[in-house]
């Protein structure tokens, strides 16, 4: 019977090393195959900039939106014709080119901008660009963040497997009783007299305490210590969760995805957040900006030639008939679900991030061009506002509103009494954070 | 160095009585409720053992419970069509014209997304200059009031009718021409309108209803000069003409406070302190005099530099008196009057000197609406050589055009059934008149009566329709304040209720309002956006194109951008006028005018915020202090001291005043230094009644003074010699902000001479450095000198005149809130800036009065102690008491803007336990709402006493029905800064929304900050230019050069507490004494 029991124990430990084992080795699975970006020559880099900074709205490579997919396009039309046509469009469809008409006719007639702004050089290299260009393997996470949570097991799995493991070890626990229980009645079975042990220096000492303690003392003393650890686990949850609403993925009134419109289609941030760079807010676009491209791009060919459900909604809200494009009187505001919740003692300004210190959406927001579906990256607490000020450096040197204070810097280097002497690096670099230039003080956000 | 003054902030602590000297020693105002709290009577509760686990353990569950909430869900909606010029989060600016009187300012609207939350001077406009009064500023909360009529209204009884505009427009109409048919009269009865295309629209109106005319009524008018001026120049001169201070050396004021409420208090005030510079004078260099002869203590009076008190029942015999001085020294007759009189010192004979001695660049005016009186002042302008140099007929002013004869012809005329049908515009008679029952009898025999009110006011509940007129935010106008000044106002929110432009009424019922062709506001689809107005703007553009000389969109678009024609408004070249009037035959009615000396005069005012009462619905006027009393949310029958004295009267009694059949019951009592001897004074603009006040706190606050006025040779008269007055049982504490602090006779302001400043710069501001010593180690930033910026402030005591236009600006741009009379008198008020005033005793026989009633011998240099006040108490009541009490009507004032100094080393940052309050490295001392668990350390600490605690959520509290609790209200609220909850301690910032706005720019733009870019609130709205604000760092900034100023000091030196914020002594011109 006991070799019996020796071995059922052996078996649960197997079970529960194996488990164990399994978990690790998913932990340690890494994920998110970086792809590398394919080499542009000079050429097709600047031509890549001109055609992000004009063309997005309109184009992408590889999908058909407003414009056709220009993925190919040096192939199917010579580098002359395309040169023309970018450049002015109008002027060349006037002159009669059957396939500018052409063109013009297969995308509903929808006029083309004008680009004489761009000189004939530009436009080449954007062509060069068109021809250089490979399709992506990988969409990459922008500006070395850290790459998007792996998904390869939820976190349901793990707290099913956790509470598994807790009831395995409860199991152990019940059988290493029942074993060492049955074992002393086989002893007593067997005739083996039970030793009465001496006691031990420290059971005397314990039995000492225990005489001189007052039981109710010590009972109070154990409640109070068990209080006093419930209330700081209170106040580090109250410190960390509450309000803390990282993670915050809501349903929108409408199914907007930022995987398709800024990673797929690369559309810049700053073309419907428009404000970023110029107010407080970002601000969620207007609904005339998402028609600028809706108007054209209805995805009939994805949903049987219907409008896309989704898009029928942006119509909805503008009280748009899309058949005779015409605007009714009964528009409706869309109301979306704000993510982001800063208290309001709390003044954040997006303009000062964004074109002030030149920190990129993604630096807060995480890799938005990655999410069907927005949710909260950062935590926005205050430790995490401060420890980006800590962090982050002042370009004093190319700002000049920043004059005064590298002058000061400049003129102090040498002087070690000086608190501007430690604003250099040890290569002799100025490297001065916000914090070190006042952002942490309170009404600098609180106002 | 001079004799230093002593000064005292009111009665009580110059007496020194037992209750004050016991109240100033305490932290709070009145005894902590702990007896209440303690005793279990009062709460009905028999607190015990359970009870405590009961709620303790309900708080628990109730806190537990709370926590799982999750945040509440919130949304952003944003534009369906973005208007291009918005930008969220940015703020919109549009220049327009300031509608709360007929000055029209030239003000600079600020708009976030859609709606104004704050208006400024527009700094290109010739009146404002970019300065704005109390009442300009607070007229941006009318806006939204609740009390705002939310459409067209038929009035039935006291009850009214909601209507629409289309059965509103074809009664109207029907009723016009059938009183048209049968021969009726129609009055427009409007108050001042100088707007040409208004003025059109009524004629327009008239060529449509022949039988119209158009009836201008001004509550506080100036009949007597139109009328004056009229008889003096010719009919062709009927109006006021501009003066102008900025080239005077001498002004001469009869009662008129130009500085406060006499017609364009903004500019005169403007044109004045820029004449009032006294920093590298040279030794022959003037500044203005002023000198001016008054009952009751003006914002004028507590500026001047010589202020005689007199009884305005007199006034006629001291002007003439003045014109005899100055007839003798011009070598021409004197007027033969038989009552003669002088005032103390020969007041008259002396200032008649100054004026000659200044012909041709001085200036005599009157606040007398008596056109005889104001003859004889244009009389005394003529000898002077006046005319064409300092006050200028040919740019005359529009501002107010009132004729009161006009007006009484009218209510007789209603009366007898003459006029039939009557349309208000902006006016207000059944309030605001003597007339009152007459109007209200009338209007009930009018076939047809119209009011444009936007509220239901005293005479639209008297009316049969009410058809609300938009806010001057929401609406088109123009202005020509000035002969040749055109102006425009532009809508900046569309109509926030059921309203429509009173223009565009008038020209519905002639039947001209056809919607024109090229409507701009007219737009297909979503895009749909109408406005009632674009009838009336398609009309001034109409107009402009003449004004203009250019029909051009360019050009009308250019005027509304800049708010008017200020580019190609050129002054025309002045002259002298002839004479037209014999002074002698106006002797006899001057004489008839003449009150008895025994009698008691009374003198009616308007108040620096509440003005005529027009805007009496508005909170933060009520709010705001009197200049001279600090009285708030009450109008108070001021006292001289000598007739409190004789009649035993005492601050916080009740009195009835009466004149024949008027009487005003009830009155609280304030004892008024500076109130002359023989007169009370009492505030008009109070005592609302109507639909008005019905939902409770703005109920009749205070008490209608306007029956008080009296015809005297044609016109109403603000002065009434004759009034009874008695005391009765019974007390009222008015809510008073000056006694919250007490000055321990400490040197606070200081003052000096223009004699002794010509000698000295450093004069008055020569007391010896304070040896300095600190406990507290000097911090990094200050060691080294902080690299960025030093914000600090330069106040120019000699520029403030205290009219509390900062007061009002501040409350608006930082949502300080309203507290409510209630609270003001337990020392809650939330004001971040107050305006100090002290008084100290003009020196008369040779008595510095100030000394001997202020216990200074006891005080003086030691610490004062409860105990030692008391002491010096007993000794002043076996001393003697005064038997003659000229000494309190002759103070001098001194007004100084207090706000938190931003110590460089502060008191109160030291005691915060939890580090709310801290330095930053730019010299501001930072308060962190969200951190302060309200200890009031800081404010107990701090020796400025500028921290305010927030007893109350007043945003969102019943008890507080100020605005500022309901939707509506709280449009107006910045949304830069923080709307502050209860429980914590707040205080001036220095507008650091605005700093940090700047700096945000001036980054993003990668350029420095220019001196000037930020401006704070209080320094904008300064008439002024009182207050400059900006970084010591930037040596060529403007308070870096002011900071090196010989005049600046800063309060409480000796403390060394470092304050980013310094004063520039007072001067007056005052070389010899009078």
């Amino acid at each position: 019977m006991v070799k019996h029991l020796i071995k059922k124990h052996l078996k649960v430990k197997s079970i529960v090393f194996s488990i164990v084992c399994l978990l690790n080795l998913s932990f340690n699975a890494q994920l998110g195959l970086a792809a590398e970006a394919a080499k542009l020559s000079a050429q097709a880099t600047e031509g890549e900039k001109l055609f992000k900074a004009n063309c997005t709205s309109c184009h992408a490579m590889d999908i058909k939106q407003v414009g056709p997919a220009l993925q190919g396009v040096h192939t199917r039309r010579s580098e002359e014709w395309l040169v023309k046509w970018i450049r002015n469009n109008e002027k060349l469809r006037a002159s009669g080119d059957k396939d500018a008409i052409a063109v013009f006719n297969e995308n509903n007639k929808v006029a083309m901008n004008l680009f004489e702004n761009l000189s004939e050089d530009q436009v080449k290299s954007i062509v060069t660009y068109f021809k250089e260009w490979t399709a992506p393997v990988k969409a990459k996470p922008a500006d070395g963040e850290t790459a998007p949570k792996a998904n390869f097991y939820s976190e349901t799995t793990l707290y099913i497997l956790g509470f598994l493991m807790v009831i395995l070890l409860v199991v152990l626990l019940i059988l290493r009783r029942t074993k060492n229980s049955l074992k002393q009645s086989l002893k007593e079975i067997e005739g083996e007299v039970k030793e009465i042990a001496e006691p031990s220096a420290f059971q005397e000492k314990l039995a000492y305490y225990k005489k001189r303690t007052n039981p109710t003392i010590f009972k109070l003393g154990v409640g109070i210590i068990i209080l006093l650890l419930l209330a700081s686990y209170g106040f580090y949850f109250g410190v960390t969760e509450v309000g803390v609403q990282q993670g915050y993925r809501p349903e929108q009134p409408i199914k907007y995805s930022h995987k398709i419109h800024a990673g797929e289609l690369q559309i810049d941030c700053k073309y419907c957040h428009s404000t970023a760079e110029k107010s407080k807010q970002a601000s969620v676009p207007s609904v005339n900006t998402c028609m600028n491209c809706h108007k054209a791009v209805q995805l009939r060919d994805r949903y049987e030639g219907e409008i896309s459900p989704e898009i029928k909604k942006i119509y909805a809200a503008m009280d748009y008939n899309a058949e005779d494009q015409t605007y009714g009187n009964n528009p409706k505001p869309i109301r979306w679900i704000r993510i982001h919740n800063l208290p309001d003692h709390a003044f954040f300004n997006h303009s000062m991030h964004v074109k002030g210190a030149g920190v990129t959406c993604q630096t807060c927001h995480g890799p938005i061009q990655t999410m069907e579906v927005v949710e909260q990256y950062s935590t926005l607490q205050m430790a995490w506002c401060i420890n980006c000020h800590k962090e982050r450096k002042i370009d004093v040197e190319n700002n000049p509103y920043y004059e005064k204070l590298h002058a000061k810097i400049k003129q102090e280097k040498d002087n070690k009494s000086s608190t501007y002497s430690k604003y250099f690096t040890k290569d002799g670099k100025i490297d001065i954070s916000p914090a070190q230039n006042g952002a942490l003080e309170c009404s600098k956000c609180h106002y | 160095m001079a004799k230093k003054q002593l000064y005292w902030k009111g009665e009580e602590e110059l007496l020194r009585s037992k209750e004050f000297l016991a109240s100033q020693k305490n932290e709070f105002n009145e005894a902590l409720p702990l007896d209440e709290v303690f005793s279990e009577n009062d709460l009905g509760l028999n607190s015990n053992r359970r009870d405590f686990l009961k709620f303790f353990g309900f708080s628990v569950a109730a806190v537990s419970l709370a926590a799982c909430n999750k945040a509440p869900v919130r949304n952003i909606v944003p534009y369906l069509v973005k208007p291009e010029e918005i930008t969220p989060g940015v703020a919109n600016y549009y220049n327009s014209t300031c509608g709360a009187c007929s000055s029209a300012c030239g003000v600079t609207v600020k708009t976030r997304e859609g709606r104004p939350i704050k208006v400024d001077g527009n700094v290109n406009s010739p009146i404002s200059g970019g300065g704005l009064c109390a009442t300009g500023q607070a007229s941006i909360l009318s806006l939204y009031d609740t009390e705002r009529l939310d459409g067209p209204k038929k009035v039935n009884g006291s009850n009214l009718e909601s209507t629409d505009w289309a059965s509103l427009d074809t009664a109207v109409t029907a009723q016009l021409n059938a009183i048209q048919i049968a021969g009726g009269k129609v009055a427009i009865v409007s108050g001042t309108i100088h707007s040409p295309s208004t003025l059109a629209v009524i004629n327009d109106f008239k060529t449509k209803y022949t039988n119209t005319t158009h009836i201008t009524y001004d509550a506080m008018g100036y009949s007597g000069i139109l009328m004056a001026n009229k008889a003096s120049f010719g009919d062709d001169k009927g109006f006021i003409p501009s003066y102008n201070f900025d080239k005077a050396n001498v002004v001469v004021s009869f009662g008129a406070d130009f500085l406060g409420t006499w017609i364009s208090p903004v500019e005169y005030t403007k044109a004045w302190s820029a004449k009032r510079k006294v920093d590298g004078i040279s030794a022959d260099g003037k500044v203005l005099k002023t000198i001016i002869f008054e009952s009751n203590l003006s914002l004028t009076g507590t500026n001047a530099d010589y202020r005689f008190p007199m009884k305005t029942s007199q006034e006629a015999v001291y002007i003439v008196a003045l014109y005899n001085n100055l007839a003798t020294l011009a070598g021409v007759a004197q007027l033969p009057m038989t009552k003669t009189g002088e005032l103390a010192g020969g007041a008259i004979k002396q200032t008649a000197e100054s004026l000659w001695k200044e012909k041709g660049a001085s200036m005599v005016i009157s606040g007398s609406n008596d056109p005889k009186i104001q003859s004889v002042v244009n009389g005394i302008n003529l000898l002077l050589n006046n005319y064409g140099t300092t006050i200028d007929l040919e740019n005359h002013s529009n501002q107010y055009k009132g004729f009161d004869a006009d007006f009484i012809q009218f209510s007789n005329e209603l009366n007898s059934g003459v006029y039939q049908g009557v349309i208000f515009m902006n006016s207000n008679p059944v309030y605001t008149s003597p007339l009152s029952e007459k109007i209200s009898a009338g209007l009930k025999k009018a076939k047809l009566s119209v009011s444009f009110a936007g509220t239901a006011d005293e005479t639209a509940m008297h009316c049969q329709y009410i058809a609300p007129d938009n806010h001057y935010l929401e609406s088109w106008n123009d202005a020509e304040p000035k002969a040749g000044l055109f102006q425009l106002t532009q809508p900046t929110i569309s109509e926030v209720f059921d309203t429509r432009q009173a223009q565009t009424s008038l020209l519905t019922w002639a039947g001209l309002a056809a919607k024109p062709a090229n409507d701009p506001f007219e737009h297909k689809g979503i895009y749909s956006q109408k406005l009632s107005a674009s009838v009336y703007y398609m009309y001034i553009k109409s107009k402009w194109a003449a004004i203009l000389e250019d029909a051009s969109d360019e050009a009308f678009n250019t005027a509304l951008h800049d708010g008017g024609n200020f580019d190609k408004y050129k002054k025309k070249p002045s002259s002298v006028p002839a004479f037209a009037i014999a002074l002698n035959s106006l002797v006899a009615d001057l004489e008839k005018t003449v009150g008895k000396k025994e009698e008691i005069d009374l003198v009616l005012y308007q108040n620096i915020s509440v003005k005529d009462g027009s805007l009496s619905n508005n909170p933060w006027l009520q709010e705001t202090p009197d200049p001279m009393s600090k009285v708030t949310w009450d109008n108070y029958i001021s006292l001289p001291k000598a007739l409190a004295e004789s009649k035993d009267i005492k601050n916080g009694d009740m009195v009835n005043i009466t004149l024949g059949a008027i009487s005003m019951k009830g009155m609280p009592v304030f004892v008024q230094p500076g109130q002359s001897n023989g007169t009370i004074g009492v505030a008009v603009g109070y005592g609302r009644q109507g639909k008005v006040g019905e939902k409770g706190v703005f109920d009749a606050i205070g008490k209608n003074a306007y029956p008080f006025l009296t015809l005297q040779n044609g016109t109403y008269s603000t002065v009434t010699n004759g009034v009874k007055i008695e005391k009765i049982a019974g007390a009222y504490e008015l809510a008073q902000t000056q006694t919250h602090h007490s000055i321990e006779g400490r040197d606070i302001v200081r003052e000096t001479t223009l004699g002794e400043i010509k000698t000295n710069p450093k004069a008055g501001n020569d007391a010896a450095a304070p040896h300095l010593y600190t406990l507290w180690e000097t911090k990094d930033y200050k060691k080294d000198g902080a690299p960025n910026h030093h914000w600090a402030m330069a106040i120019d005591l000699n520029a403030c005149t205290g009219c509390g236009s900062c007061v009002v600006s501040c409350s608006i741009e930082n949502n300080v809130p309203v507290v409510g009379r209630a609270e003001v008198r337990r020392r809650r008020e939330m004001h971040w800036m107050r305006i100090d005033r002290y008084f100290t005793f003009e020196n008369v026989n040779n008595t510095d009065y100030t000394k001997e009633l202020f216990l200074s011998r006891d005080f003086e240099g030691k610490n004062v102690t409860k105990e030692t006040g008391l002491a010096a108490l007993d000794k002043l009541e076996s001393a003697k008491k005064g038997a003659e009490y000229t000494y309190w009507e002759n103070v001098k004032v001194v007004h100084q803007p207090m706000m938190c100094q931003h110590c460089g080393q502060a008191p109160c940052e030291t005691v915060c336990p939890v580090l709310a309050t801290t330095h930053s490295s730019e010299g501001l001392n930072q308060m962190t709402y969200n951190r302060c668990i309200g200890t009031k350390y800081c404010a107990n600490n701090c020796p400025y006493k500028v921290r305010r605690f927030n007893w109350f959520r007043y945003n969102d509290n019943d008890r507080f029905d100020f605005h500022f609790n309901n939707d509506l209200g709280k449009m107006v609220i910045n949304p830069d800064v923080t709307v502050r909850t209860r429980g914590v301690m707040e205080k001036c910032s220095m507008c650091v929304q605005s700093i940090q706005g700047a700096k945000t720019k001036a980054k993003r733009e990668k350029r420095t900050l220019a001196d000037g870019e930020i401006k704070t609130a209080c320094q904008r709205s300064c008439p002024a230019n009182a207050i400059v604000f900006g970084d010591v760092n930037d040596e060529n900034s403007e308070v870096r050069k002011l900071f090196k100023n010989e005049r600046s000091y800063r309060v409480l030196e000796e403390l060394n507490t470092m304050t980013a914020v310094k004063y520039l002594v007072k001067v007056r011109d005052t070389e010899k004494q009078a």
